[in-house]
């Protein structure tokens, strides 16, 4: 896995051979990866990944069996040092569905030592004032997911940690979801998003950690991901020149989707060069090759397959 | 100790919810109830040999006392409940998480919490006591009296030296079980698991060990902070047999036990609900 090197070298997260074994199972094995401070960094992997519990272990939720971390600049043994200035919506939003929502929202203020009129403000922002007064137990699933947001953002963090925060939300709620994190990060807070919406990630991440079996796959600038592979999109009537092709893409050890007349191949760019002049060596000259820009859900397949093959 | 007082303050609000305040009024009700039930049966000359010592006892500085303390067996057991349930609910619910995020010293919450829902039982249990005290004084007045029962001694000054020395055991008795409900919500970490063992604890198993070795069970907690409050009105619970000042000391080693057990075991806990 390559760790790319940020300019302004300052990091909010940076983890140093980070695990967690939870009996014989490696949730997090070995881990380091780094989010640069002030962008929005998008957390990928398919379940059982190890996000949640990264996400657990940066919290101070869980304790690691080996490795270190720095956050906001403060060792992960010490979160008092550090949580303060976090925000976290870690899974699906957890609340007393007996109270009310701003009921809530003022328990954790109290214990967080933050302004009660914060509550209200962050009430206005999420867009649930009309419905503060109402019983969490009441509230629809987007509802509990805005609610979760506010949560998050009762500190006014420096660093925000959410896990999959458009869970459950129509699609105005997701644009105002990626409108209040762009407004954020233009604040100067870090943000790191887990999420499987990978379209969406790629609309707002400028970094990007993927993570599979409890390791790191990829850790660095999302242009520096998408620059590294594009989607080749192979097209022929021949179904014996495709499955010719299939197999030398196999060969070379990408990641192939074979559909009706075509090949979908994510690969680094100079492969489509070498697939050409493979295929007319092979005997397979009536071919269209073509190279588009692979999408973040293909790249993250694509490094998938590479992984378990 | 400000993280200690703000706990406490965001602990405070969440007695708004009715399942608190649900147990809290069963808690009043059972009480005032029972109490209701010992006062009819004695203005209305029942003579059944459970009732024989509370006839005895009614004249005496003791016998406010002895009606009060009719419930406290199964307030024992709710207020263990409550405890257990709501602190067990923090990891059931998945709310521990939130809660650790914003204070992140684990022993300053739990003392906050803690301090909190020992108030809230002591509260609810004097506020029962005062329930059954009006109880009372309606009987006083429209039964009582009228045949010639005397309750000039429970005002007396040893009838109010009674009544002090059953409300601080029974404080000692409440806090403990408090800390034993605490220790079984973090070692379970479960609600239905929590109050199960709690109560299977409390009402049975304590029971079956008393029948084969009743010289142990009378230093196990449960016997032990009933045995403190027995002291003070051997109507209201079994006297301790190994006196009151051993059973004073057993109660407070058990009480002090769960507390540092549950200050080892929580801060070290992986909290993954």
């Amino acid at each position: 896995m390559s760790l790319s090197s940020d300019p302004a070298g300052i990091f909010a997260i940076e983890t140093h051979g980070l695990s967690k074994h939870f009996g014989r199972h490696a949730a997090v094995d070995d881990l380091s990866i780094r989010v640069p401070a002030g962008t929005i960094a998008g957390f990928v992997g398919p379940n059982g990944a190890g996000k949640t519990t990264t996400l657990r272990l940066l919290l101070g939720l869980v304790r690691p069996d080996g490795g270190s971390a720095t956050i906001l600049g403060h060792s992960l043994t010490e979160p008092g040092r550090y949580l303060p200035r976090v925000g976290a919506l870690t899974e699906a939003p957890a609340f007393y569905p007996g109270l009310s929502g701003r009921t809530n929202l003022e328990v954790l203020a109290r214990l967080g030592g933050h302004p009660g009129s914060r509550v209200g403000e962050l009430l206005e922002l999420v867009e649930l004032s009309d419905r503060a007064r109402d019983r969490v137990g009441t509230y629809s699933l987007g509802m509990k997911q805005r609610l979760g947001v506010a949560m998050a953002l009762l500190p006014d963090p420096e660093l925000l940690i959410l896990d999959e925060p458009a869970n459950g939300l129509d699609p105005l709620g997701i644009i105002g979801i990626r409108e209040l994190l762009r407004g954020l990060v233009a604040q100067g807070k870090t943000i790191l998003l887990s999420s499987h919406m990978l379209g969406e990630l790629e609309r707002v991440t400028d970094w990007l950690i993927m993570l599979n079996q409890g390791k790191a796959l990829f850790c660095g600038p999302a242009h520096e991901l998408l620059a590294q592979r594009v989607e080749v999109v192979v097209e022929a009537e021949d179904a014996v020149q495709l499955g010719l092709l299939a197999r030398i893409v196999g060969d070379a050890g990408y990641a192939v989707t074979r559909e009706d007349h075509a090949l979908r191949i994510a690969c680094p760019p100079g492969f489509a060069e070498t697939l050409t002049r493979q295929a007319r060596e092979a005997g397979a000259p009536d071919l269209s090759i073509r190279v588009i820009e692979a999408s973040l859900e293909q790249l993250f397949l694509a490094l998938l397959k590479g992984e378990r093959s | 100790m400000i993280s200690v007082i703000r706990a406490f303050r965001s602990e405070v609000l969440k007695f708004r919810r009715w399942s608190v305040l649900a147990v809290a009024g069963v808690m009043l009700a059972v009480s005032t109830f029972i109490a209701y039930l010992t006062f009819h049966q004695i203005a209305s000359g029942a003579t059944g040999r459970e009732m024989t010592g509370l006839i005895a006892a009614f004249h005496t500085p003791q016998g406010l006392v002895s009606i009060i303390g009719q419930a406290r067996s199964l307030i024992i057991a709710i207020a263990l409940v409550m405890v257990t349930a709501n602190l067990a609910a923090e990891w059931s619910q998945g709310t521990m998480r939130n809660l650790l995020v914003r204070e992140p010293h684990r022993l300053r919450w739990l003392a906050g919490k803690m301090l909190a829902l020992v108030l809230f039982v002591v509260l609810f249990v004097l506020l029962s006591m005062l329930l059954t005290l009006l109880v009372s004084g309606i009987f006083i007045l429209v039964l009582a009296q009228g045949q010639g029962i005397q309750t000039t001694p429970w005002t007396s000054a040893e009838g109010l030296r009674v009544f002090a020395a059953f409300l601080g055991n029974e404080v000692l008795c409440l806090i403990g079980v408090s800390a034993l409900g605490m220790i079984i919500a973090v070692l379970t970490r479960s609600v239905a698991a929590g109050v199960g063992i709690a109560l299977a604890y409390i009402l049975v198993v304590e029971g079956i060990i008393a029948v084969v070795l009743p010289q142990v069970t009378q230093w196990f907690p449960g016997r032990v902070f009933n045995t403190i409050v027995g002291t003070t009105v051997p109507l209201v619970g079994p006297t301790p047999p190994q006196g009151y000042p051993a059973a004073l000391a057993a109660a407070l080693l058990w009480t002090v036990g769960f507390v540092v057990a549950s200050a080892v075991v929580f801060p070290r806990q992986d909290v993954t609900a």
